[in-house]
C-alpha cells in the first residue's frame, strides 16, 4: 500500500497531501458560505436558497472523497503512531492535534452524511455539526499543510 | 420554465465557482511548494545517498585497518 501511494504521487507524498488539504479547507469555507445562502442568513440577487443548497450537497460530496483520499494517504503512509513519534524535536503537540483533528473530522463528516441523509429526525443539529466540520478543516489543515507551507 | 432554468443556471454557476476556488488553490500551493522531486529523480537521490553511505564506510574499514 505504502509503495502504491508511493508511485501514485511520483514521491512527493507530503506535497500531493498539502495540496489536496488545502482544496478541501478552501472548499469547507466555501460550503459555509453556501450554506449561509442556503439558510437565508444571506441573501444575494443572483443566487436562490436551493440552488445554493443543492450546490453545497454536490461540492460536499467530492469534498468528503477527496478528504477520505488524504486520510488513507496518511494512515497508509506516515501512520498515526509513527507520525506523532517521528515527529521533529517540540512539533509533537502539532503532530498530535494533527492526528486528533483529523480523526475527529473524518468522525464528524461520517456523522454529517449520516444524519443528511438517514437521520433527519436530528437535521436540526447540523448547522452545529456542519461549523464544527468547517473548524476541524482548518485545525487539521493547520497543523500539517499550513505548518508544512508557511515553515518554508 | 424560465424559474427552471435560473435555478440551473444558478447551480451551474456555484458550482464553476467551487471549480474556480480549486483551480486558484492548486495553482497557489503548488506555485508556494515549487518543483516537486519525480521517482527518477528521488531514485538517483536515494542512490547517490547509498553510494555515499557505502564510500564512508569503507574508508571506516580501511582505517581500521
Amino acid at each position: 500500500m505504502e509503495d502504491l501511494v508511493d508511485s501514485l504521487t511520483r514521491g512527493n507524498v507530503s506535497q500531493v497531501k498539502t495540496v489536496l488539504a488545502s482544496v478541501v479547507a478552501v472548499l469547507s469555507a466555501y460550503q459555509v458560505f453556501l450554506m449561509a445562502v442556503g439558510y437565508g442568513k444571506v441573501q444575494l440577487p443572483f443566487l436562490r436558497s436551493k440552488a445554493a443548497s443543492l450546490a453545497h450537497r454536490a461540492t460536499g460530496d467530492m469534498i468528503v472523497v477527496v478528504t477520505l483520499l488524504v486520510a488513507f494517504i496518511c494512515l497508509v503512509y506516515f501512520e498515526i503512531g509513527d507520525g506523532i513519534e517521528y515527529a521533529r524535536d517540540g512539533e509533537q503537540t502539532r503532530a498530535t492535534i494533527h492526528v486528533v483533528a483529523g480523526s475527529l473530522l473524518v468522525a464528524a463528516i461520517v456523522l454529517k452524511v449520516v444524519v443528511v441523509r438517514w437521520w433527519q429526525r436530528v437535521s436540526r443539529y447540523l448547522p452545529a455539526l456542519g461549523l464544527t466540520v468547517f473548524a476541524l478543516f482548518w485545525v487539521t489543515w493547520f497543523t500539517s499543510a499550513g505548518n508544512y507551507l508557511m515553515g518554508d | 420554465m424560465a424559474e427552471t432554468s435560473s435555478h440551473k443556471r444558478q447551480v451551474v454557476g456555484s458550482l464553476l465557482a467551487a471549480v474556480l476556488l480549486v483551480v486558484v488553490t492548486v495553482a497557489l500551493v503548488t506555485a508556494k511548494i515549487g518543483p516537486g522531486l519525480d521517482s527518477t529523480e528521488l531514485r538517483d537521490k536515494e542512490e547517490r545517498q547509498e553510494e555515499r553511505l557505502e564510500e564512508s564506510e569503507e574508508r571506516r574499514e580501511e582505517r581500521e585497518d
